[in-house]
């Protein structure tokens, strides 16, 4: 097993200027090379795009208040760019070609500038083409000024992705082409039969003809699957793995770099306390697994008390593959890999908004569906002979005894998050407790709690049969942008239309989740929106000049779930730029 | 320094008793109670001002005190004066490690009756679930929960041997990093 460690890859770190660290104005310069790479998952190898010859890029590390300065240069023969997710920035630094600049053309070096005025674990990663899916993207960590809310001995990013082996845009062309190209669990002949001795063939037959007219099916969860996720690179089989001394305290920074793929992350012994999401601290709070949505970040802390080794283990949403890592007292140890869980099926309620007449469709079959998921039930040792009996299982069945004190948790309401009755609520797999958005409390409210001067509507829409993905029903192409008044403080209600859940990210400024929980609500750059649920987010449009708003999913923001963002007006200072440079050579 | 006597305040051992916890989680300064645990651990009692040997002075801030760690004489007693500074509400308790542990799923339940808001002591939540569940809020000698900017003072008399800690169990913030360690020297 090859062990990479931190060392490495902090060398790997193209940093010519240290920032100074006594200063009270500190800047740093940066190197970072746009290159073909290699990707090795251990399951395959691959061409794609790194930065500083790796994928994932190297970890940046800023200091809050610092001014950095960040050299790219492209060595590819197409056009790149560097977006750094989740920072407040003058729109000009953004990183989006076509929006915010030109991007960065072969050959070219392009010198970002900009003031670090936040902390957190973030990333970065191109904003060009499928340079991102094929490994383009990197760890940003920035260091607070301030004494953090909680203390930690050693701390790790657990960079998650979804690699796969196709390319990109080969990707694409397959999902227009067929967009079922990837699903490998579609249901068959002989599940209809299984649902039709379960459910009776009348319901079993209209079930179908539902999700027929829907062009989708019950297994539309991932509309990619086959690819090996990896942690920091690394597939399961080259065990990315972070050593500690027992009873340490652990930082986790987890982000998901993903194209495509949602994971529930939990390590088997463990608990985990969540203190930050998307690079804002969040009141701590202990839970047992947690489901990271594309471009989402949480940090943990765990304290492993044990001389063993822990595994972390990320099943996709769809349980079609899962990434491991472990951490561990020595090197080179394995902790038990558990069995995934069965697949989540979609269920009517997912449905939602996206189909209109519901026509015959039975309530009834609501429970029926959702009973046949269990998740916390260990369906993998099943014969299919047993599926029609357990289908009817009901909680009680599960093992509470191993529950301890976590229990009453798991008798708390449905998740709020997800459709009553969906099929993607998810639970945890001792039983314990699954963090949910309304678990997030912010450490520090950014702004003053005040009434939104407008609320935006956006129907998050598509067409599953052609792939096409929409806002309001029009693509990107076709759309104006959505243009906002410095000052303002605008509502955006996401309804969510189609049967795919949406990780919606706004550049540039803050999305303040609305979970009932006034100046408590979470402060995010990535909303997650359930299938057949609405959200809110606030944003106190503080930014001037232009930015993207998109669906996180590449596949959906490059077939036209995308806006763009002008915000007019502002003070005259914060609209004028700071100097970019793009010289030759 | 005025003694806050609304905030020196823990919930009572009844009440992390009915939370499937096998032994009481504050019997502080009640040495004849019978702990789950593995035998009663002698944590020491409540002691007497005029027989305190010094006074130490704790900060809470959020989520972690200054001093980090203490060492006393076995069996000193020492009066300990505690501002909150920070902007949550938190918990000063001594105790050992594994009486912390017990006492979580009481916080937990403050928390999820509406007892216990971030940055505040809801005292008309804490009625209801007083007549609801039978559950209140009880002064215990080795403890203090504190709002935001009040203070509180303990005086405890060590014993000759304990591993305890002082802690918050406001939930989170022990498994943060708001713990630290009393060592007792000869």
């Amino acid at each position: 097993m090859r062990i990479v460690s931190q060392t490495a890859r902090a060398l790997a770190l193209g940093l010519t200027a240290a920032a100074c660290l006594a200063g009270a104005v500190s800047a740093g310069e940066y190197h970072l090379t746009v290159d073909k790479i290699t990707i090795d998952t251990g399951e395959f190898t691959r061409s794609g795009v790194g930065f500083n010859g790796t994928s994932p890029g190297p970890e940046l590390r800023f200091q809050e208040g610092e001014d950095v300065v960040i050299h790219v240069t492209n060595n590819l023969s197409e056009t790149t760019s560097i977006h750094w997710h989740g920072l407040i920035l003058p729109y000009q630094q953004d990183g989006v070609p076509g929006i915010t600049y030109d991007g960065i053309a072969p050959g070219e070096t392009f010198t970002y500038r900009f003031p670090i005025k936040q902390s957190g674990t973030y990333w970065y990663h191109s904003h060009s083409d499928f340079q991102e899916p094929d490994g383009a993207y990197g760890a940003l960590i920035l260091e607070p000024k301030a004494p953090k809310p909680y203390s930690y001995d050693r701390e790790y990013v657990v960079q998650l992705a979804d690699a796969h082996p196709h390319h990109g845009s080969r990707i694409m062309r397959n999902l227009k082409m067929m967009p079922d190209y990837y699903n490998r669990k579609q249901r068959t002949l002989m599940d209809f039969f299984s649902d039709a001795k379960d459910k009776g063939l009348g319901a079993a037959w209209s079930d179908r003809k539902d999700w027929g007219e829907m062009r989708m099916m019950p297994t539309d969860i991932e509309d990619l699957q086959g690819f090996t996720p990896v942690i920091n690179g690394k597939g399961p089989a080259q065990n990315w793995t972070g050593l500690f001394k027992p009873g340490e305290r652990v930082r986790l920074r987890f982000i998901n770099s993903s194209a495509m793929t949602y994971f529930d992350v939990r390590i088997p012994g463990l608990q985990m306390t969540v203190v930050q999401a998307d690079g804002n601290n969040v009141q701590p709070v202990v839970v047992d697994e947690f489901r990271i949505a594309v471009a989402e970040t949480y940090d943990v802390i765990v304290q492993p008390q044990e001389d063993k080794a822990y595994t972390v283990f990320a099943e996709s949403m769809g349980r079609t593959a899962y990434a491991s890592g472990t951490l561990a007292p020595r090197d080179g140890m394995v902790g038990a890999i558990p069995d995934m869980r069965t697949a989540p099926l979609l269920t009517m309620a997912d449905m939602g908004g996206a189909h209109g007449g519901h026509g015959g469709m039975d309530h009834s079959q609501h429970g029926a569906m959702t009973e046949s998921k269990s998740v916390e039930m260990d369906h993998s040792k099943m014969d299919h002979a047993q599926h029609g009996a357990m289908a009817d299982a009901k909680p009680a069945e599960m093992d509470h005894s191993k529950m301890g004190h976590s229990q009453h948790q798991a008798e708390a309401p449905p998740n709020p998050y997800y459709a009553d009755g969906s099929g993607l609520s998810p639970t945890a797999a001792n039983g314990g407790k699954f963090l949910h958005y309304g678990d997030l409390k912010a450490q520090k409210p950014l702004y003053p709690v005040r009434a939104p001067t407008r609320e935006i509507e956006m129907r998050l829409t598509g067409n599953m049969e052609r792939y096409m993905w929409s806002i309001n029903g029009i693509k990107y192409a076709d759309a104006d942008p959505i243009r906002l008044t410095y000052g303002e403080r605008v509502r955006f209600k996401f309804v969510n239309e189609t049967m795919m859940t949406h990780p919606m990210h706004l550049h540039g400024m803050w999305s303040i989740l609305d979970t009932g929980q006034g100046q408590w609500n979470p402060i995010k750059h990535v909303v997650s929106v359930s299938p057949g649920t609405t959200i809110y987010m606030e944003t106190e449009v503080d930014a001037p000049g232009k930015w993207a708003f998109h669906c996180h999913l590449s596949y959906h923001a490059d077939s036209g779930m995308f806006r763009k963002v002008i915000v007019e007006g502002g003070p005259s200072d914060k609209q004028a730029a700071i100097p970019t440079t793009a010289t030759g050579g | 320094m005025r003694k806050s006597h609304i905030s020196t305040l823990a919930i009572s051992m009844t009440a992390a008793a009915a939370l499937l916890v096998a032994g009481s989680a504050l019997a502080a300064g009640k040495q004849d109670h019978h702990h789950g645990h593995g035998g009663a651990a002698d944590i020491g009692k409540a002691g007497k001002a005029s027989a305190a040997t010094r006074t130490v002075t704790i900060t809470m801030h959020d989520n972690y005190y200054e001093p980090k760690g203490m060492t006393f004489k076995e069996g000193e007693t020492v009066r300990f004066v505690i501002h909150n500074k920070g902007e949550f509400v938190h918990e000063f308790t001594i105790a050992t490690a594994e009486m912390h542990k017990s006492h979580a799923p009481a916080m937990q339940m403050m928390v999820e009756h509406g007892v216990l808001e971030p940055d505040r002591i809801n005292w008309e939540a804490a009625k209801q679930m007083q007549a609801k569940m039978g559950h209140g809020m009880h002064d215990e000698p080795n403890s203090a929960l504190l709002e935001p900017g009040k203070s509180a003072e303990i005086v405890w008399t060590f014993p000759k041997h304990a591993a305890l800690e002082f802690a918050c169990n406001v939930p989170g913030h022990y498994e943060s990093g708001m713990v630290g360690k009393i060592k007792l020297s000869h």
